[in-house]
């Protein structure tokens, strides 16, 4: 069953800049996909064009259920509820709790007045709680974030799109602003995820050894457009050459 | 590579100079290059050569220099060196100062709050651009005018008192503070703003739970630099406007009863008043961090 689907999707921003260019896939619930690129590629607009942070300029997209491109005000909100985004830089709001950043994930599904005063219920906190163990952060739930490190921010990140009970998780660049044994922690709990809560994931990366490790399918962009789209395992060394448009020796995961 | 001798000042291969900008004494420069220092240096002139035709321009109406001075030692030494109350009690004083500050308080707070929707309709970050640039535009212009222009505008419509006060002060605190509220919130994260989008949640929600908390110090301070000006301000127009309060004793004082000790006297105390509130704000300033 396919959850997300483009069709023919294009993106121009400025009249100039084609950032995505004639993209199709489609993806299956509980698919971990990564999406690899070299910066500039157009991952970011890509994952952005899934819950309308962009808007993209043509093609069809597709999302359980929904017509992402012809959604109304009102259904972008209904659309964005189900899914989860992780941001490179955390994108927390820094000057408030841990538990306060966590709940966030419910302001969707809360009346205006009650999300902005920050009024959640009691069984809303306790499950904010719950979801703040799992990641190992209980400690850390009175904090202000600006007091955590980055690994336990992009912890609190995914515990706020948890928060939302999505159908699918777009991860931009999670791991980019992440020390090596920081970045395994936090793969390692959102393939758990993937697993476990069976929540379908995206991720923009543009560590290819990352990708080819924990993912199941790896979609290649150059350019806006899509060069490979297949298993780890079938993704030559010279594809990825293609794909970051190098030459032999001139990436750093050529160096061994 | 040779080795990198910086202490003997060896000489370095030619081709570098072209590379380098130089000061007309010949010496390497190293800030960035901008237009700005050129109209620095402009302003500076400009500034210097009006002074000086403001010296040559001045009536002088034959003072003796050497006089005037000196008697103005004299009356400084009466003003600030023997303050005491004769029109007013110490009491009468301070309630005179106390309907002053409320002036500044409470055109502060309707400012503020009058400032906080006009900020969120025109910072960049969460406005739509057109009615942004025009409600910056119309604010530029309110700034413009001065305070006390704004209070004798307002007289016309509410005649000489405290309502034109404190109308023309909030209508001046308001534009004053459109502009710094909506720089505070340009400078937050956009990024939190952008992940409060992503869940799902309203405009409201998000000015709330992630603009609010970002830019509240920011705001705070604001508030309190413009309740500092509002309560000078108060004092001015105190006397202008037929206000009331500690402004318009000390215009009694000054040029009704051109009587300099009860003039030192308020001053000090005005003088006083000032200094607590800039203590107050800098210990609630350190508060919200
Ligand atoms: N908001 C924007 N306005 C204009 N151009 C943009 C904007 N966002 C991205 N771009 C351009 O679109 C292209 C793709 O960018 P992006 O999706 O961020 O790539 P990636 O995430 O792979 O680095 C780049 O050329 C970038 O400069
Ligand atoms: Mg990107």
């Amino acid at each position: 069953m396919s959850i997300l689907t483009f069709k023919n999707v294009s993106k121009t921003y400025d009249k100039m800049t084609h950032a995505l260019a004639d993209v199709s896939f489609s993806v299956d619930e509980g698919e971990f996909v990564s999406v690899i690129g070299p910066s500039g590629s157009g991952k970011s607009t890509l994952l952005r064009c899934v819950n309308r942070l962009v808007d993209a300029t043509r093609g069809e997209i597709f999302f359980d259920g929904h017509d992402i491109i012809r959604a109304g005000k009102k259904e972008i909100r209904q659309i964005r509820k189900k899914i989860g985004m992780i941001f490179q830089h955390y994108n927390l709001v820094d000057r408030l709790s841990v538990i306060e950043n966590v709940l966030h994930g419910r302001l969707g599904h809360k009346s205006t007045i009650s999300g902005a005063m920050g009024f959640y219920s009691e069984r809303e906190k306790e499950s904010a709680f719950q979801i703040l163990s799992k990641l190992g952060l209980t400690e850390q739930a009175y904090k202000r974030c600006d007091e955590l490190s980055g690994g336990q921010k992009q912890r609190v990140g995914i515990a706020r799109s948890l928060m939302q009970a999505p159908r699918l998780i777009l991860c931009d660049e999670p791991i980019a602003s992440l020390d090596p044994s920081s970045s395994k922690v936090i793969m390692d709990h959102l393939s758990l995820i993937n697993k476990n809560m069976k929540i379908t994931c995206i991720f923009n990366l543009h560590q290819v050894d990352v990708a080819m490790k924990y993912s199941m399918r790896i979609i290649g962009i150059t350019s806006g457009r899509i060069v490979y789209d297949g298993p780890p395992d079938r993704l030559a060394e010279s594809k990825i050459h293609e794909i970051y448009q190098s030459n032999e020796g001139e990436l750093i995961t050529d160096v061994r | 590579m040779d080795k990198l001798v910086i202490a003997e000042g060896a000489p370095i291969s030619l081709d570098l100079h072209k590379y380098m900008r130089k000061s007309r004494g010949g010496k390497i420069k190293t800030a960035a290059m901008s237009k700005s220092g050129l109209a620095v240096n402009l302003t500076v002139l400009v500034l210097l050569g009006l002074t000086a035709y403001g010296f040559f321009t001045f009536d002088y109406k034959n003072i003796n220099i050497a006089e005037a001075v000196s008697s103005t030692i004299g009356n400084a030494k009466v003003l600030f060196g023997q303050p005491r109350l004769r029109y007013n009690t110490f009491p009468g004083a301070m309630n005179a100062l106390l309907a002053t500050f409320s002036l500044g308080a409470l055109s502060t707070i309707f400012g503020a709050l009058i400032a906080f929707f006009g900020a969120l309709l025109c910072a960049k970050n969460i406005a739509n651009p057109i009615t942004a640039n025009i409600i910056k535009s119309f604010v530029a212009l309110v700034r413009a005018v001065p305070t006390i222009l704004w209070v004798l505008i307002f007289t016309v419509a509410a005649g000489l008192g405290s309502v034109a006060a404190v109308a023309g002060l909030t209508f001046h605190s308001a534009g004053y503070l459109i502009k710094a509220y909506a720089e505070s919130i340009e400078e937050m994260d956009d990024g939190a703003i952008e992940a409060l989008k992503a869940t799902g949640a309203s405009f409201w929600q998000i000015v709330f739970q992630a603009v609010v908390p970002s830019s509240m110090s920011h705001m705070t301070a604001w508030t309190f630099l413009r309740l500092e000006i509002n309560f000078t301000n108060a004092i001015a127009i105190g006397a202008a406007a037929g206000a009331g309060g500690i402004g318009f004793d000390l215009y009694m004082a000054g040029s009704h009863y051109f009587d300099l000790q009860e003039l030192g006297f308020i001053t000090y105390i005005v003088v006083a008043a000032v200094i607590l509130l800039e203590v107050a704000a800098t210990r609630i300033k350190a508060r919200i961090r």
